[in-house]
């Protein structure tokens, strides 16, 4: 609960920069569409980078949680962009009867298509993308209970083990859906969820990978959930001029 | 636009429910071994004990059959069934019973000894339930009984060493 209030916070507060924004450039451009509606569009095309803010702060409040995902996108055309998450996670779970430590590197490459018809001049962005993730890690077992519904022979002690499995690996399919928006200056603030499932998943023997890094918690199933909340930086390489396609009709 | 914001709805809806951690009934866990009746005279067909009690010789209280009665109605440790599933102890690799028939009688209660040895497993089950205990039995039929004078068990066998869930039978006791 405590999390879903978290995500609504930062989605309402994204939400707000968007209107701000709309508004302000809004404005701008009805002015100078209004001298000549026919002037063509130039377009910005570059390369955005930047961080998630949840894993970076989520580091320092969360004593269990050390994590970073750095993210990227080029703009192909004027709707398509090619994205790259690469992040390292190193996440102790605690759970009813398991307690363990996952720790490790993930990519995720696709694209992602913005479906949000812009303002002249306006780079925001409401798209949908798929990614392929792929993730290297170990899993550590630090202690675990056993299961026994008759306790005739007293309850089974936790047991201290600290075994580790190391070359695992995971791959899975991400489908994104998101907002990016531009609060600055080429500074944009984004949010993206994402729906994982997995394709495969190599499990250490005895034991689950329960946790995967970039793919997060499993379920029992081969289904996931993401999300991430993330600051960039868009560096334009060069503009393009695009014709206006309405008036050709 | 539509679709996106449907998406983004069933991304909340699943992270909700991070928290169903629950062990499932229905999951198999750490198995009890189940210990089948048969009559020696017609050895086929299975048929019900009278007043079985059944203890572990350092343990003072007896194994609760029906745990539904409450704590002070004795009734709870006897078993009248055609079949019983007794614990296991995971803390070692033996675990002796004492079975007693007609136990409560004076006149007609025997107590006979049924020693189990067994090499244990853990078996990982999942994040909720965590892990079970798995037990390969590794006696034989000659040393399962402790003879005595007056053995109500005429014959012991085993019909499935690895005890790996409680929907079979492992032991068949003759009497």
């Amino acid at each position: 609960m405590k999390h879903i209030l978290k995500y609504t916070f930062s989605v309402l507060i994204l939400l707000v920069s968007f209107n701000v924004n709309s508004q302000e450039t809004g404005l701008k451009d009805s002015i100078t569409t209004k001298k000549d509606s026919v002037v063509p569009k130039k377009e910005r095309f570059g390369i955005r980078f930047g961080v998630d803010l949840f894993k970076l702060t989520r580091s320092f409040y969360e004593k269990e949680y050390r994590g970073i995902e750095l993210v990227g996108d080029f703009k192909l055309t004027r709707r398509h962009y090619i994205a790259v998450e690469l992040g390292n996670e190193n996440k102790t779970v605690d759970d009813d009867r398991i307690n363990f430590t996952t720790q490790g590197t993930y990519i995720k490459a696709g694209f992602d298509f913005n479906a949000y018809e812009n303002w002249l001049g306006m780079e925001n962005m409401i798209y949908v993308g798929l990614r392929y993730g792929v993730s290297s890690f170990s899993q550590q077992r630090n202690s675990y209970e056993i299961y026994n519904r008759d306790s005739y022979f007293g309850v089974a002690p936790e047991i201290i083990d600290g075994e580790k499995f190391s070359g695992l690996s995971a791959q899975w399919i991400e489908v994104v859906a998101g907002f990016k928006a531009e609060v600055y200056k080429n500074i944009y603030l984004g949010i993206s969820l994402r729906v994982n499932r997995l394709m495969s998943n190599k499990k250490p023997e005895n034991f689950d990978n329960l946790y995967i890094p970039g793919f997060n918690r499993t379920y029992n199933g081969d289904f996931g959930v993401g999300f991430n909340y993330t600051v960039s930086y868009f560096l334009p390489l060069y503009k393009t001029t695009i014709k206006a396609k309405e008036k050709k009709k | 636009m539509k679709k996106i914001l449907l998406i983004v709805l069933i991304a909340f809806s699943f992270s909700g429910c991070e928290k169903d951690d629950i062990c499932d009934e229905a999951t198999s866990t750490t198995p009890k071994i189940t210990i089948e009746f048969f009559s020696i005279s017609a050895p086929l067909t299975s048929i019900s004990v009278v007043n079985l009690r059944a203890k572990v010789t350092t343990i003072a209280e007896s194994v609760v059959f029906d745990a539904s009665l409450p704590s002070t109605n004795p009734l709870r440790f006897l078993s009248n069934a055609k079949k019983v599933s007794l614990p296991l102890n995971t803390f070692t690799d033996n675990t002796i019973y004492e079975l007693t028939l007609n136990s409560g009688n004076i006149a007609t209660q025997n107590t006979d000894v049924v020693t189990f040895n067994y090499s244990k497993n853990t078996v990982f089950v999942s994040r909720a339930c965590g892990y079970k205990i798995t037990f390969d039995l590794t006696n034989t039929n000659s040393n399962l009984l402790t003879t005595d004078t007056n053995n109500w068990i005429k014959d012991i066998t085993i019909t499935k060493p690895n005890i790996e869930n409680e929907n079979e039978t492992h032991i068949k006791i003759y009497f």
